[in-house]
């Protein structure tokens, strides 16, 4: 796995959400949901350094929010959970 | 009937109300804005011809950015996420239809593409070049992301597609209407879904958090304003306008465009990476 790949997984484990394999071609892979493997979306592994982080941790208020994650609530109920 | 010929037929038999988003947005007359009027031209090069070393590198280089060959194998892979997202994600039969056909669309590009790229170099037609931007890169985990990712990201092509029909390179001049047409088609596709995700509360509350990722990405695409190889693209003739200068012309045109949706602009400067 890529330093960047590493990035990417490290930055969506904390809010509950895995990487999967390379899907397509080692550029592109599956997001999926740590609670129940339903896929979420798709990410490449061309981010800039630290990007991975910075995005996720501006997506945060809306996994809790249930605006974005699976509909098992499973990013949900990680938001909620006090640190 | 030739190779095209049976592809526009295949390609009027899909037609429906909505597809193809470039008819309704091409009816009222041209939808870009107007680019400066280029410089008269020394050079015009078909295939076959001699290129010089550095104008043929510049056209690879350029081509390499643009992606959409069917021998690219990185370019199928998106295309393979498009089809994963659409599947998982959208809402209804409709929607993902309406992707089915942006899907077939973008694979006549890449026989398009490919022609050129075999005119041209052959054991080019056949690299593998993943697309080196991050906008091709961002994560979509809903709808919302994936419109976000067509109507910026698809109109970028329109804007450039519209520089090449002044290109020097005469078999990309011969296409780059074609290719124009459809890429604003499909981010008008994207702009269809963000007004349907707008239009109920939730949908416009996501919609607007999303825009400050997509938007800075979208106008990093153009590159360093600073560029020191557009004077190059420029001076071959491969290029007819400046990284900043195509930049203002997007932006101005996503601009009105958000505004109507009812979204809230974010702060040009915030989170870009090349300015």
């Amino acid at each position: 796995m890529s330093a960047i790949a590493e990035e990417i997984r490290q930055a969506y484990a904390a809010v509950g959400i895995t990487l999967d394999q390379p899907a397509a071609f080692g550029t592109y892979y599956r997001l999926l949901c740590a609670g129940c493997g339903r896929m979420l979306g798709q990410v490449g592994d061309k981010l800039l350094p630290g990007m991975a982080a910075e995005i996720v941790g501006q997506q945060r208020d809306l996994y809790a929010a249930g605006l974005l994650g699976c509909s098992c609530g499973h990013q949900k109920r990680l938001g909620e959970t006090p640190a | 009937m030739s190779e095209m010929d049976a592809i526009t037929e295949a390609e009027e038999r899909g037609r429906t109300g909505l597809w193809p988003f470039w008819r309704k947005a091409y009816a009222t007359g041209d939808p870009l804005p107007a680019f400066p009027a280029p410089a008269s031209r020394g050079y015009r090069f078909d295939e076959g011809d001699p290129l010089p070393e550095e104008y043929k590198s510049l056209l690879l280089r350029m081509l390499r950015h643009e992606g959409e060959r069917a021998g690219n194998k990185s370019f199928l892979g998106l295309m393979a996420t498009c089809l994963d997202l659409a599947e998982a994600l959208f809402p209804d039969r409709e929607t993902k239809l309406i992707k089915a056909e942006y899907l077939a669309e973008e694979l006549k590009h890449a026989i398009m593409f490919h022609r050129l790229a075999v005119g041209l170099e052959r054991d080019f037609a056949l690299r593998d070049v993943p697309y080196a931007h991050y906008s091709f890169h961002l994560p979509r985990e809903s709808w919302a992301d994936d419109a976000y990712f067509h109507f910026f990201v698809d109109l970028n092509g329109a804007f450039h597609s519209r520089d090449w029909r002044e290109s020097s390179y005469v078999p990309l001049a011969k296409m780059a209407a074609t290719v124009e047409r459809d890429e604003l088609g499909h981010s008008e596709m994207g702009y269809y879904f963000l007004e349907r995700i707008c239009s109920e509360p939730r949908g416009r509350e996501l919609a607007q958090r999303l825009l400050a990722k997509w938007y800075a990405a979208a106008l990093d695409m153009f590159g360093r304003s600073d560029s020191p190889n557009v004077p190059k693209f420029i001076g071959w003739g491969l290029k007819t306008i400046g990284n900043a200068e195509i930049r203002d012309l997007y932006k101005g045109y996503v601009d009105a465009k958000i505004v109507a949706l009812g979204l809230d602009l974010p702060d040009a400067r915030q989170n870009r990476k090349f300015l």
